[in-house]
């Protein structure tokens, strides 16, 4: 009985053991994956009331130069597919204006500039997307900026006020980027 | 990163994909003497047991709760990226968990009081590890979408929790029988860790939202701790890189093993209760108890707040206050609003507690020991060692866990074979399995036993689609009461 009960567990034990099978794997796929996640974040904001243009000798009421790295950092220069940087442009000063956003690399030459030019009060809000990557303005161009540069030019009076409330001239700015992780 | 970070890395991860730690199949398996260890109170039929070194107690276990190894690397000719896609980052919530746990004797020595014979001491050490890290949905969204078509979702990080340790763990219990009806037990544990990593407690979120001024706003609330203890000395010998490396890790380990490393203490408590002669009420709790870690910390800590919308430029607030590192004091800013900071300040880490209980329900005559076996090793069997034929129950389980307790139901049949195999099958609900079936089998051969268990057999169908699985095996030489 001992023995007939010792073979039974063996034999059940080996077709247990050689019955056990594994649906073909292939591990090599982890190679494959892709990990490309749409990263979304403001980029600058410039605001000027219609007082201080006004205080400003006519034309050029203000510039001013600042680094601006985040697009050549190795993490975000070396994953970085394609994508889009939107500005939204707001006037609610009597007076034409234009505003420039220059990127420049480390020696202050010019890769890119993005002019706006927006009427009077009442003027529609300016909205403008420019893509870069595939399809658009080169990747190259945000690699190498590591300034920027914005400047505000009054292409109308220095003395009249708009009606409206708190009239100013308000630059928005974001980004949106695919970055390869993996 | 060097190849030695590499090899602990994937000593980590390995851990990880090698978790429960319910030992199911040997618990109130009382022919084999590692079920004491999770009832110090069972019943002990022995007069005196020894492990072989290293052979007498070996257990690994593996989990995954809600994914496998075959939804993702089946060579099924699906993109790996549709099935991560729709497997992990979909499929799974931030109460899945990977894990695993091994376990080693190094020795285990237990025997009869000469002078009180309801007394059975044990005494030993083993060596024993496991990670846990869940699943931290939120982020991992984050990074296979990131936050621009998410904007208004709060990506939490309190999902963000693992936990791994290993630690030897050098023990005396005493097992007393205070009547027909009772058998108490006790045992005092001194730990000594090898290595702990834990990060529990998080909180805090990140969020993208329209903005107050600009287009879009960024709010990071953090308040993350990672603690280790033991790993930087590990990666400091690993970046040494030298021909002796391999040495002086092992010489490292070893005498953290060896009871230098930081210590703690603990204890096991559990009892064996007969309602009546064939009705048995058993429970234990395992791992009371506390490592206190004071040597080899070094703690990560990411805490507070910022808030985001981008290089703001005011006119005329700003005008002739700007200078052109405006970018650099935004970035400045926010890492001083959140810094990212270590520190070796010491910390109590508490043992992973574990709870068993059962109810049995013996039957059939227990049969008496084989009159006339001539054979050399004499069957293991005395009238009043083993108290069944078959016996049925069921048993319950739990894990003190990072995100509360963890618990496992179990329903069982066991039978003894003649008198020298004993047999026990259990069925086991989890979170890891609905349907985990396990088999375990002791051999008795004169003084020599061996025994061997596994779980969840029904996963060995298709291997790679199991979510669990576990094996425990181990020799011992055991001298049964009465011999």
């Amino acid at each position: 009985m001992r023995r007939f009960a010792i073979c039974i567990f063996l034999v059940v034990a080996v077709i247990g053991l050689n019955s056990s099978c594994a649906e073909d794997q292939n591990f090599n796929q982890i190679e494959d994956i892709s990990i490309v996640p749409t990263l979304a974040t403001s980029i600058f904001y410039f605001e000027s009331d219609e007082e201080f243009i006004n205080d400003s000798s006519a034309g050029q009421f203000y510039t001013q130069l600042f680094t601006f790295e985040a697009f050549n950092q190795d993490f975000v220069a070396d994953r970085i597919l394609d994508g889009f940087i939107s500005y939204q442009l707001e006037n609610t000063t009597s007076k034409e204006l234009e505003i420039q956003i220059e990127f420049l690399d480390e020696n202050d030459n010019t890769l890119d500039s993005e002019t706006f030019i927006i009427e009077p009060a009442p003027a529609p809000l300016l909205q403008r997307q420019i893509a870069y990557g595939d399809g658009g303005r080169s990747l190259d161009i945000l690699k190498n900026t590591t300034n920027i540069r914005v400047s505000g030019q009054n292409l109308g009076d220095n003395n009249s006020i708009s009606s409206l409330s708190e009239p100013k001239i308000i630059l928005r700015s974001s980004a949106e980027f695919r970055l390869r992780l993996q | 990163m060097n190849i030695w970070r590499i090899i602990v890395f994937n000593i980590f991860f390995g851990l990880i994909i090698s978790n429960a730690q319910n030992k199911q199949v040997l618990y109130d398996f009382y022919e084999v003497p590692q079920a004491l260890m999770l009832n110090p109170g069972m019943k002990t039929p022995y007069k005196w047991h020894t492990g072989i070194p290293l052979l007498s107690g070996t257990s690994v276990q593996a989990g995954t709760s809600g994914i496998s190894v075959n939804d993702i690397f089946a060579n099924d000719g699906i993109d790996i990226t549709i099935k991560v896609r729709e497997k992990a980052i979909n499929g799974l919530n931030q109460n899945d968990d990977f894990g695993g746990s091994a376990q080693i004797e190094l020795f285990n020595v237990g025997f009869r009081n000469g002078n009180r014979p309801s007394d059975y001491y044990s005494f030993g050490a083993y060596g024993e590890g496991f990670a846990t890290v869940y699943w931290p949905r939120d982020l991992a969204v984050l990074a296979f979408e990131g936050n621009a078509n998410n904007i208004g979702r709060r990506f939490n990080l309190d999902q963000l929790v693992s936990q791994g340790e290993a630690v030897s763990v050098f023990y005396f219990g005493l097992n007393r029988k205070l009547n027909n009806k009772w058998t108490v037990g006790a045992r005092a544990k001194l730990y000594s860790s090898i290595f702990e990593f834990k990060s529990t407690n998080n909180d805090g979120y990140f969020v993208t939202t329209p903005g107050e001024n600009n287009l879009l706003r960024n709010t990071l609330v953090a308040d993350v701790t990672v603690k280790t203890s033991g790993i930087e000395g590990i990666y400091d010998v690993l970046d040494e890189d030298t021909i002796t490396t391999q040495d002086d890790i092992t010489a490292l380990l070893l005498k953290r093993a060896l009871l230098g490393g930081n210590l703690g203490l603990g204890f096991d408590v559990g009892f064996t209760h007969s309602l009546d002669p064939n009705t048995i009420l058993t429970a234990s709790l395992l791992d009371v108890g506390f490592v206190y870690h004071t040597g080899d910390i070094k703690n990560y800590t990411l805490k507070g707040a910022a808030t985001n919308e981008g290089i703001e430029i005011i006119l005329p607030d700003d005008f002739g206050n700007l200078n052109d590192e405006i970018w650099q004091e935004l970035v400045d800013d926010i890492e001083a609003q959140i810094p990212y900071e270590t520190n070796s300040q010491s910390y109590i880490s508490s043992r992973p507690t574990k709870l068993y209980a059962s109810f049995r329900r013996n039957f059939g005559e227990p049969k008496l020991r084989a009159q006339d076996c001539d054979c050399d090793t004499a069957p293991a069997l005395k009238t009043d060692t083993f108290d069944y034929l078959n016996a049925y129950g069921a048993q319950f389980f739990a894990i003190h866990r990072p995100r509360g307790p963890q618990m496992a139901l179990t329903a069982f049949y066991q039978r003894r074979l003649g008198s020298i195999l004993a047999v026990k099958t259990t069925y086991t609900l989890d979170k890891y399995s609905l349907g985990n079936i396990g088999f375990g089998l002791n051999l008795q051969a004169g003084p020599v036993n061996f025994y061997i268990m596994a779980d969840n057999l029904l996963g060995y169908r298709n291997v790679p689609n199991s979510r669990y699985a576990s094996l425990q095996f181990g020799f011992n030489i055991i001298s049964w009461n009465g011999n």
